[in-house]
């Protein structure tokens, strides 16, 4: 991060937020082609997402009576801020360039803003679905967010480090985590799915019972920039996991010249976060959507507790054989 | 947390036809509910009252889109007994044919549908494609995806081929391996039966006081079937058996409309195997003699009546349609008491609702053109009012 | 989960779908589409006229001699169809006495003109 020029390169145009707007909304075509296939379907053309995207931007933005015009404006953007940001602390070539001590932390915050922003709309719309949405997006995060904390947390643990690019670094020299940590790995997948409200955890936008959530009286570009939002937060969550179980874009051994390296690491990185993009579509589309008391039960009971014993794993093999 | 009223309908994802609940919610459990119906009146009965019995065939396949073989031949069944003419042979074997086959589309679409309301989408995409071979069956016969005009009085109208015979005989393998496939997926699936598994539940003094038929009834455990109690057609020639659970649930239901579609399955191939020769119809009368008759017959969704009263004419004089949904409604309000607000969808679904079917009365005051909601009591006593003579 | 195996056969399998407008979709002999009149079997008897659930059919002049059991027919009417108000029953085609009213089996036949009659 020594030349300004760089880092404004790296932050805005690669792999920064023009490659993620690309990224995301091919992720979003992928997800939605993978589940098409596998139902016999034939699914949509590749740009489908894009022009979605340039549609709703183009619509009529409607403001329900009463709401308050400003935060319900400001909310989409919040969120989209917020994963956004989170993006620039993922490896994607090599390490990332802003990586400091306690990043893991910042991400998992800002990839939960997008939930609250989701509640805070559901409030907002003074529209009975909207409210019951927002209140399931709420009790959701309660549910899943301790599991999917403690499953991420368990490599910082085994690393020694609360930095993403040191966990990274930590499973060049070592082995994956999701050799040593398959447990937490689990977790972490339903937890990503969970943060993500796909099914069997779309939950708070159940289409057949409360119409669509917190997004019902969303219209035009806030639509529009709710859904990106939630598409980057994919790319994201795919990226973090592919990051702190799949050892990251890296490989073990050096390769010249860098550009060279640079290349296959982010190879690397495209082909990681395509197979937990394949897990999580699969996911998807084996599944039906659960009811929030039965996520409650799975989610505390079993969940839960897998992420707690895997803690407990984690702290043995620590002092058993890691820092032994 | 306060009660709060959750108004569903008559416009909602949810909701493929036009119907309003008002669901009084204590958080996310169901304290009551508030039924809305007839959005759709047409007015089919008026109409039938207008055209001769050649006529009128096509006019009441149109009451319902699913189960359209089912009105007409409950109506040509109560017109034959009138003019006491009975159908050779080979039309009943053809009619019970399109019948059950239309029985089998109806399931998987119903199945279709529940996989859809719980998000489980890929059931959905799957049910629905293989639905398209009884589809491409019927079109085949019958020249029609979904109004097959089979039936006129004394017979059917078209005769079948060997051809399609034997086309629709060849399609019976694959279709049997499917239906297997999803009488397993119905009893294993862990989405589906952490969805419909103590959904709803009615027990079997309840499906009896509240009157529920079809499907919704014998998940009940109630051995109510009007194709083996009061046979028709060729039902009792074929081998078949009426299908029974005891879970009385959504999942009891499915149960039973999954193994329904196997049944329906023997059915056909036996007709399709021993279709006996001869003619497909009998002349019949131009006229009806004065009477009046209960025609009954088991649609896929539950046993349909047909009250159909003659005056010696080419016309009825009155056609009453009880169709099978609304039998079953006043169960449904009383399934979703205490039940999650996430099974609303699939409860209300549970006794395949067709909305558009079941309204056959409409009230508008003529003045304020107001709609609204009377008691019986009401009814009969605006009725005697007007018609003083008939008390 | 056993719906995974079947999930991933159809990943690597083709879709099932028609591409309608692409691919053609195969239309049964006995399907019910437009109507078409053979207008040198027609006897003008006026029974699909009659029987027509959605009287569309109505008899207009049209005389002609038609051979009908051998004999020399003058008739006198022909009928007129209103094609995109037929409901395609196959009612008439069922009761016409020489077959010279049928369903042809052509699969797009719509229109939204009511009064659009069937010209030879």
């Amino acid at each position: 991060m020594t030349d300004p020029v760089f880092g404004l390169i790296y932050i805005f145009i690669f792999p920064g937020f023009l490659f993620l707007f690309i990224y995301a909304l091919f992720f979003a075509f992928l997800d939605r082609k993978i589940a098409s296939r596998m139902q016999q379907r034939v699914g949509p053309p590749f740009f489908q997402p894009f022009a979605d995207f340039i549609k709703m931007l183009g619509k009529e933005v409607i403001d329900p009576a009463g709401v308050d015009r400003v935060i319900f404006d400001a909310a989409p953007l919040v969120a989209l801020a917020a994963v956004m940001t989170a993006y620039l602390y993922v490896p994607i070539i090599g390490n990332s360039p802003l990586a400091f001590q306690g990043d893991l932390v910042v991400v998992l915050y800002l990839l939960s803003l997008p939930t609250l922003v989701l509640f805070l709309l559901g409030w907002l719309s003074r529209n009975i679905f909207s409210a019951i949405g927002g209140i399931r997006a709420i009790t959701q995060l309660f549910i899943y967010e301790v599991p999917f904390f403690l499953a991420l947390l368990t490599p910082a643990l085994m690393a020694g480090t609360w930095s993403i690019s040191e966990i990274v670094l930590w499973q060049q020299k070592n082995l994956w985590f999701v050799f040593l940590q398959p447990i937490g790995f689990i977790v972490a997948l339903i937890g990503l799915q969970a943060k993500l409200e796909r099914t069997p955890f779309d939950i708070p936008e159940a289409e057949t019972e409360i119409v669509a959530g917190p997004w019902t009286e969303l219209t035009g570009r806030r639509l529009a920039i709710m859904d990106l939002t939630i598409d980057v937060s994919l790319v994201v969550g795919s990226a973090l996991v592919a990051a702190l179980f799949l050892g990251g874009p890296l490989i073990p051994w050096a390769i010249t010249p860098a550009w060279l390296e640079g290349i296959i690491c982010f190879l690397l990185f495209l082909i990681k976060t395509l197979a937990v993009l394949l897990i999580l579509s699969s996911i998807k589309v084996a599944t039906g959507r659960i009811r929030i008391d039965q996520l409650n039960d799975i989610g505390w009971k079993y969940i839960a507790s897998a992420s707690l014993v895997q803690v407990g794993i984690v702290l043995v093999m620590n002092y058993l054989w890691v820092y032994a | 947390m306060p009660e709060v009223v959750v108004s569903i309908g008559p416009h909602h994802p949810a909701l493929k036809e036009p119907v309003n609940f008002k669901i009084i919610a204590d958080g996310e459990k169901i304290v009551r509910l508030e039924l809305d119906l007839s959005y759709n009146h047409r007015g089919v009965e008026k109409a039938a009252e207008q055209r001769d019995f050649i006529r009128v065939l096509p006019l009441l396949e149109r009451v319902c889109g699913i189960c359209s073989h089912s009105h007409s031949t409950a109506f040509a069944q109560g017109i034959e007994e009138i003019m006491q003419i009975e159908i050779p042979p080979r039309a009943r074997y053809i009619r019970t044919i399109i019948a059950e086959l239309e029985r089998m589309h109806s399931h998987l679409l119903w199945l279709g549908v529940a996989a859809h309301l719980i998000g489980f989408n890929t059931l959905f995409m799957w049910t629905w494609r293989d639905r398209e071979a009884v589809q491409d069956t019927v079109e085949e016969m019958s020249g029609n995806r979904v109004h097959y005009n089979m039936n006129e009085i004394g017979g059917v109208r078209c005769d079948l081929t060997p051809a399609q015979v034997n086309a629709a005989l060849a399609r019976l393998p694959n279709l049997e391996e499917r239906v297997n496939k999803y009488v397993d997926m119905v009893n294993y699936e862990e989405t589906m039966l952490l969805r419909f598994r103590g959904v709803g539940r009615l027990s079997k003094e309840e499906a009896l006081r509240y009157g529920t038929v079809g499907p919704t009834a014998r998940a009940s455990g109630i051995d109510y079937d009007t194709r083996k109690d009061d046979p028709y057609l060729a039902y009792a020639d074929a081998p078949w058996n009426v299908v029974t659970d005891t879970n009385g649930d959504v999942y009891g239901r499915t149960r039973v409309r999954v193994w329904e579609i196997q049944e329906s399955l023997r059915i056909v191939r036996y007709c399709l195997e021993n279709l006996p020769e001869g003619a497909i119809r009998v002349p019949a009368p131009k006229n009806a003699p004065k009477g009046e008759i209960l025609s009954r017959y088991e649609a896929p969704r539950g046993e349909l009546a047909h009250f159909i009263r003659t005056n010696g004419t080419d016309r009825v004089e009155r056609v009453d349609i009880r169709t099978p949904t609304l039998a079953n409604w006043t169960s449904v309000a009383m399934c979703l008491v205490n039940q999650n607000l996430a099974d609303i969808p699939v409860i209300v679904a549970a006794i395949d609702p067709c909305l558009s079917c079941t309204s056959r009365i409409t009230l508008v005051e003529n003045q304020t053109k107001k709609a609204g909601v009377i008691s019986f009591d009401e009814l009969i006593r605006r009725y005697r009012s007007r018609n003083p003579e008939e008390v | 989960m056993s719906v995974l195996g079947e999930m991933f056969e159809n990943f690597l399998s083709r879709p099932i779908t028609i591409l309608y407008p692409k691919e053609k979709v195969p239309i049964p002999a006995a399907f019910r589409g437009r109507v078409a009149i053979a207008d040198d079997k027609c006897i003008g008897c006026s029974k699909c006229s009659l029987v027509c659930p959605a009287q569309v059919i109505t008899m207009i002049d049209g005389p002609r001699d038609v051979e009908f059991k051998g004999k020399n027919l003058a008739r006198k009417k022909r009928p007129q169809v209103k094609l995109f108000k037929c409901i395609r029953c196959g009612l008439c085609e069922r009761h016409c006495p020489t077959g010279a009213i049928v369903l042809k089996n052509e699969l797009s036949c719509s229109g939204t003109d009511g009064e659009i009659v069937l010209t030879e």
